[in-house]
């Protein structure tokens, strides 16, 4: 059963967000899910970037203004 | 496999530039349920310009990802939802069409295709880091004024290269134009070629093609490679322009929707691309002129089609094809005499059945797109019936008599 993991990047700036969700990918099964909240408009382009550039699937979700959720699908 | 989560919207909207930005705002403000679904950035291809000047209503001009922006804002005020991810999966079979994302599948009514395109690049060395506004560029229209006086490079020798090239020499100083066939052999039509040929600012390099790009930061060097003896050779340039085909984003429609040779999506000038319910607008489609002032046409049409067509869905599920009671739908044209002279019967006919019948009427000048749900090609003075939501029957008589007998045998069936 694949699991959902949340983490707070809230109040953070680059490239800590960015390191926070290749460390919590490491740790994940393939199928699993990150969902990476954040509020800084750079990690929104980077960490999505990133995550496809590695061939998971990503979707940005604009929760509020100026808040964002990556949610990160591991698909290897 | 985690399950997909269904959502329902009005209308969903594939990509995020300046044609789907639009539709959204059409669809949003006529109060549609929108989502839109952008997989980079929103804003889309024209957001990669540095500089839009032709935009009407910015005389000081706006950078595309300003003026997106805009549109982006825009859209939101009127509740528009967006989501940042791929369409992975199209089906458009049933009367809800279904938009597969890897988290969801988008349930709608209507889907408008504003999937857009990308230009063929080269592959060049170096390519990658001076694309768009840093020295290679896609487009004549938008950075012709730009090279006034300088020296400009162009890639290929297709229709779009030459007269791109021919309308870049009105403002270079000086067009180079590289060739990958033998000297004198081009793809462009005969009338470029010949003018191509006499231009006096336009010198051709055959058989070549890019093997790099230079610069610090913006680009400044094509370094060329003779395919014949493989020689290198250094061209100083303020602008590389590759003209080398643009590949539209269609991969996923195919088998959905008609794709042209091309792989473009088809329209008709209402942007329906012939599958009801699904509309296609902007750079996807098969057009003349990709630029964000046609895109926002597109747009516009594609987003007032959209709720025309969904209103016209109500209409016909709650009223015309009602499953309550038997019922006759009368065809009639409000610029055929006869037909309309009957309108007056048929009530009298649904009152003197004291409510046990429905009458719907659909004046087929008006509303063809409601009889084209019922079948093709009618004509004025036809009488569908129905029961239980469903079409029983499809006549061409019209005397009093024979409607009421009809109409008598119905409500035994019932």
């Amino acid at each position: 059963m694949s699991k959902e993991v949340e983490l707070d990047c809230m109040g953070e700036a680059c490239p800590v967000p960015l390191i926070k969700c290749e460390k919590a990918l490491e740790g994940m099964d393939v199928g699993d899910v990150l969902i990476c909240q954040i509020d800084h408009s750079c990690a929104m382009k980077n960490v999505p970037e990133w995550a496809r550039e590695q061939g998971h699937n990503v979707e940005i979700e604009e929760v509020d203004d100026g808040e964002w959720e990556v949610i990160i699908e591991k698909v290897k | 496999m985690r399950e997909k989560k269904r959502e329902r919207y009005d209308v969903v909207i594939i990509g995020g530039g300046a044609a789907g930005l639009t539709a959204a705002i059409y669809c949003g403000r006529a109060r549609l349920n929108t989502l839109l679904i952008e997989k980079g950035l929103i804003g889309g291809l024209a957001t990669y310009t540095n500089e839009i000047e032709n935009f009407p209503g910015f005389p000081e001009g706006s950078t595309g990802l300003g003026l997106m922006e805009k549109f982006h804002a825009q859209a939101k005020k009127f509740g528009v939802r967006f989501k940042g991810t791929d369409v992975k999966e199209v089906n458009f079979d049933g009367e809800w069409k279904e938009v597969h994302t890897f988290r969801n599948i988008f349930e709608s009514r209507a889907v408008i295709i504003a999937s857009g395109g990308r230009p063929r690049t080269t592959g060049a060395i170096n390519e990658k880091d001076y694309l768009f506004d840093k020295g290679i560029s896609f487009c004549a229209t938008c950075d012709a004024a730009a090279n006034e006086g300088k020296t400009v490079m162009i890639i290929g020798s297709g229709d779009a290269a030459i007269e791109e090239g021919m309308f870049l020499s009105k403002f270079a100083g000086e067009v180079i134009v590289s060739v990958i066939h033998d000297e004198g052999k081009m793809d462009c039509n005969e009338i470029a070629k010949e003018q191509g040929l006499n231009n006096p600012k336009m010198t051709f390099v055959w058989n070549t093609m890019v093997n790099a790009f230079k610069g610090d930061g913006h680009m400044d060097t094509v370094e060329l490679k003779n395919l014949k003896t493989g020689k290198m050779t250094d061209y100083k340039v303020d602008t590389c322009f590759e003209f080398i085909g643009y590949i539209p984003n269609t991969e996923i429609f195919k088998e959905k929707v008609t794709l042209n040779k091309q792989e473009y999506i088809p329209t008709n000038e209402l942007m329906e691309t012939g599958v009801p319910g699904i509309f296609a607008a902007g750079d996807v489609r098969d057009k003349e002129l990709k630029q964000v002032a046609t895109a926002v046409g597109d747009g516009a049409i594609a987003g007032v089609g959209t709720e025309k067509y969904i209103a016209d869905c109500d209409v016909f599920e709650k009223q015309i094809m009602q499953a309550e009671k038997p019922g006759f739908i009368y065809i009639y044209s409000a610029i055929d005499d006869p037909s309309r002279e009957l309108l007056p019967m048929m009530t009298e006919i649904e009152r003197s059945f004291g409510g046990k019948v429905k009458m719907s009427v659909i004046d087929i000048y008006k509303g063809k797109r409601l009889c084209d749900r019922l079948v093709c090609d009618v004509e004025p003075m036809t009488i569908f019936y129905t029961l239980n939501g469903e079409l029983v029957a499809t006549e061409t008589d019209c005397d009093l008599p024979h409607v009421e007998k009809r109409l008598n045998k119905l409500l035994a069936m019932a």
